[in-house]
């Protein structure tokens, strides 16, 4: 069987791409593990209902390996053909959704560009981190999709196809989003979830995963949690001590001096001063990088965010490198000041984040609306700061 | 955060710094931008950068730092070399010097003397290490523990601070001299300031002295016979300078009465003075009351040319002018802004120009010699003076029981009359004997003391805050070397 992509039907995968995405192009927040589940299954009821695999509650067999003429879907299919070593339809979700997610997506996304439904659009942020967005070009094909969903959920006997649509649609937890405002009985989704064996097992396979990935995270969360909370203090600690610890002197004694070469010499105070604004640049980027959410493909958002305050951390030690933490006078001392506060609320919001669970055992709660205000805090002294520093450097070299 | 309230603060910072900016490149006060607490020398000029920061600006580094020496020497080159300086730049600048260049470049004053640095500001605005002296004198055939054995146990910390050497100024503290010198009483048998009293013994010239009647003013001026009677009691009257000269921008006395009124102003600016007391104004401009008349300050910055180096010569200058001008030249020093203790009741917005201390018309010099400092000035040194032997000797000169010159008022020690090539005249810089403090032992201390007995006594820092009343606690062993070594009893050539 050899359809031409403008006119052959849409591919599962497609179709649950299509209600994933939203109208700009980009994709509702899902679980990653979930979505890539869900893209696996979607290929295997693509091959199930193109007759190339039979599964049941034991194994899934490949029926036949003639091509079905779909790239995509031939591909997985060879591969189902030669490995001998899984059998069961769980294991196979798990083993496409880990080695092959990323082109599924990918190949499914490509066929719907090609078929006009949707454009492909590459943007940059900061010349650094690359985005790529699929927005709608003809919102045919998803409005007729979302119909067949919301005829099937009343239908007392509703098309196979649209039955297992549903169950994908149902594991990557979309129904609310792509139906909002309609009341979706959860009995009547767990009805239709039981008629289809593939979208059972995506289901099962979802759930699985979400218990490993909770409980692997739970013990990443806490040994994170606990560097956060020391990086988080150690930055407070600093930046408590410009405004606690006395002045450290420099020697009265002629010769080499490396705290007088630090604090007192033009030569050192430049370097100083560029390393401080090259840190204090990056952890702006990243920042905002992890704020808009535009690092995520590129490492977790949990290492972005550990990134961020290590960076932190060296902005305390390099402003001591600095200035000693003297805060200085007039201009300066203004710029110190929103530099301080900055290195402060952040570091407190990295408390409030890190210590999270043990001050909700000491029953402080209420902690996320604290790190709000810290956070906002962040953002209002963060804005002067390219300014003032600005101002600083010009004056460094007008006099 | 609303990005509404992120861009609000972001674009208000940005104009902020758009603002301080243009004070930066066009016009307008920069003393926000000070980098630290400017020293007590230049305080009063901070506002007129340019006076020191002479650079165009963003040029490279090198011609910052040689424009900004250069700015130096436009102000302090004079009393440098009147004071034989002992370390002259040029000295430094031969290049057998380059091996003490890496160690402390004494080619250039900002390696000592760096602006605006208040923690490691030691006295004299000096910001190297007390014991700088070290870097040349301690290896080689320079090492000064070799040459004098007496030195061998010294600290280095101790050269500039126990009385014996300064870097520029030792006029009083050269072998030679303090070996010439030694055995000298504590008190000369008859004691007296020579130029002063060779001042004080100048005849005005005969047959100029004016009277009451003589005064050519206004009917209304006139009128007031308080101002009048001081007038014909001043020097001026005495030396026949009459009403007009000040008041009508030296008018003849008889221009006739319509001529005076037309040109008559009430109160005649400092520029009065200076059309005869030239060199008194010039030494006020040198010293800290009057340093802002100095000719070095910088003039205001025309704000047309920052336009156009900022490439926005479009914009009238004089409409920009308005929003950012340049607050110089500075207006007088004013009691307020001093930074050594002052009186409570002292005027606070009291400007120090000549009539502060010369009292415009009756300009009585006794009360400038010492009422006029101590109705300002509250240290220690000044409270102490009442009680001191120097205001006992001024008050017997006052009343004649002492010669002219016996006397000791503030003016004789920190004002002192000078004898110039041509003329005579009290030296209206108060720093030129000050700072360090052994500057005054050769013009005012050794007509009267001997010089073992000057330095010991302005080594005692108590002594000296209780105006030398009591005997110095200190002694500088230097003389003793001196004699030592020029007899030959310890290594080396005096010199």
């Amino acid at each position: 069987m050899t359809d031409h992509p403008q006119t052959r039907m849409l591919t599962f995968t497609e179709e649950i791409l299509l209600l994933v995405g939203d109208e700009d192009g980009a994709f509702l927040p899902i679980r990653q593990h979930a979505f890539e589940c869900v893209l696996a299954g979607a290929v295997l009821m693509d091959l199930a209902f193109a007759n190339r695999i039979d599964t049941d509650l034991e194994a899934l067999v490949v029926a036949t390996e003639d091509p079905t003429g779909n790239p995509m879907l031939d591909a997985v299919l060879a591969k189902i053909a030669s490995r001998a070593d899984t059998t069961d339809t769980q294991s196979w979700i798990r083993v496409l959704s880990t080695e092959d997610a990323a082109t599924i997506r990918e190949r499914a996304l490509a066929s719907l560009v090609e078929r006009g439904i949707v454009e492909r659009r590459e943007e940059r942020f900061l010349w650094a981190f690359g985005s790529v967005r699929h927005p709608t070009l003809d919102d045919g094909a998803e409005r007729e999709v979302k119909a067949r969903i919301g005829r099937a959920l009343a239908d007392p006997i509703p098309d196979p196809r649209d039955i297992a649509l549903i169950s994908l649609a149902d594991a990557c937890r979309i129904l609310p989003e792509v139906f909002p405002g309609r009341e979706i009985e959860p009995s009547r989704i767990a009805l239709l979830r039981r008629m289809d064996l593939i979208g059972r097992e995506v289901a099962g396979t979802i759930a699985d995963i979400q218990r490993t990935i909770v409980s692997a995270a739970r013990a990443q969360a806490e040994r994170t949690q606990k560097l956060l909370l020391s990086l988080s203090v150690a930055a407070v600690a600093g930046t408590g001590a410009v405004l606690l610890v006395p002045r450290i002197p420099v020697p009265d004694r002629f010769g080499p001096s490396v705290l007088r070469s630090l604090w007192f010499d033009g030569f050192w105070q430049q370097w100083s001063g560029y390393l401080l604004l090259a840190l204090s640049v990056a952890g702006l980027v990243i920042g905002l990088a992890v704020r808009k959410r535009l690092v995520s493909r590129i490492a977790s958002l949990r290492r972005w965010r550990f990134a961020h305050i290590v960076i932190g951390v060296a902005c305390v030690l390099v402003l001591f490198a600095h200035t000693g933490f003297r805060i200085g006078v007039n201009f300066n001392a203004a710029l110190m000041g929103f530099y301080l506060a900055m290195l402060l609320s952040g570091a407190l919001a990295g408390i409030a984040i890190g210590a999270v669970h043990r001050l909700r055992q000491m029953g402080i709660g209420r902690m996320g609306q604290r790190r709000r205000v810290l956070l906002w805090l962040h953002v209002a002294a963060i804005c002067p700061l390219p300014a003032l520093l600005a101002v600083h450097i010009l004056a460094a070299y007008l006099y | 955060m609303s990005q509404k309230v992120v861009l609000w603060l972001i674009g208000m910072t940005l104009l902020a710094a758009a603002y301080v900016a243009a004070t930066m490149l066009v016009g307008g006060d920069r003393r926000a931008l000070l980098v630290g607490r400017t020293t007590d020398a230049h305080h009063q000029i901070e506002m007129a950068c340019e006076t020191c920061h002479a650079a165009a600006p963003f040029a490279d580094a090198a011609t910052a730092e040689r424009e900004l020496n250069e700015t130096c020497r436009n102000c302090h080159e004079d009393e440098l070399d009147a004071a034989v300086d002992s370390h002259p730049r040029s000295m430094f600048r031969n290049p057998r010097m380059a091996s003490y260049w890496e160690k402390l470049d004494a080619r250039l004053c900002t390696s000592c003397h760096a602006e605006h640095r208040p923690e490691i500001t030691r006295t004299g605005a000096v910001t190297v290490a007390t014991d700088f002296c070290v870097a040349c004198h301690s290896e080689g055939d320079e090492d000064i523990r070799l040459d004098r054995p007496s030195h061998a146990g010294l600290g280095f910390d101790t050269c500039a601070t126990a009385g014996c050497h300064n870097y520029h100024d030792n006029r009083a503290l050269y072998e030679d001299f303090l070996a010439e010198r030694a055995g000298g009483p504590a008190l000369r048998p008859e004691p007296v300031h020579g130029p002063t009293a060779r001042f004080r013994a100048l005849e005005r010239p005969a047959g100029m002295a004016l009277g009451r009647g003589d005064a050519v003013a206004p009917a209304a001026a006139l009128a007031d016979t308080n101002i009048l009677v001081q007038w014909a009691g001043s020097g001026h009257a005495a030396a026949g300078v009459n009403c007009t000269a000040c008041h009508a921008d030296g008018l003849a006395a008889d221009s006739g009465p319509a001529g005076v009124t037309a040109r008559w102003f009430e109160a005649p600016s400092t520029r009065a003075c200076r059309s005869c007391h030239e060199p008194q104004a010039r030494s006020f401009a040198r010293g800290r009351h009057g340093m802002r008349e100095h000719p070095g300050v910088a003039p205001p910055r025309n704000p047309a040319t920052g336009l156009e180096r900022v490439g926005l010569s479009r914009l009238i200058p004089e409409i920009v002018a308005g929003w950012v001008a340049d607050p110089v030249p500075p207006a007088r020093m004013t009691v307020g802004e001093a930074r050594l203790p002052m009186r409570a009741d002292a005027e606070e917005h009291r400007a120090l120009d000549c009539g502060a201390c010369h009292r415009p018309h009756d300009v009585d010099t006794v009360r400038a010699a010492v009422e006029a400092c101590t109705s300002c000035h509250d240290d220690r040194h000044t409270r102490a003076y009442a009680d001191g032997p120097h205001h006992t000797l001024w008050q017997a000169e006052l009343s004649g029981e002492a010669p002219p010159g016996a006397g000791v008022s503030c003016a004789t020690c920190h004002m002192p009359v000078t004898e110039g090539r041509e003329a005579i005249a009290v030296n209206h810089n108060q720093n030129d004997t000050l700072r360090p403090s052994d500057k005054m032992i050769r013009p005012v201390c050794l007509d009267c003391h001997g010089l073992e007995f000057s330095l010991d006594a302005l080594a005692d820092a108590d002594l000296v805050d209780r105006n030398f009343r009591g005997t110095p606690t200190v002694h500088v062993e230097s003389m003793e070397w001196a004699v030592r070594r020029s007899a030959g009893d310890e290594g080396g050539t005096a010199r």
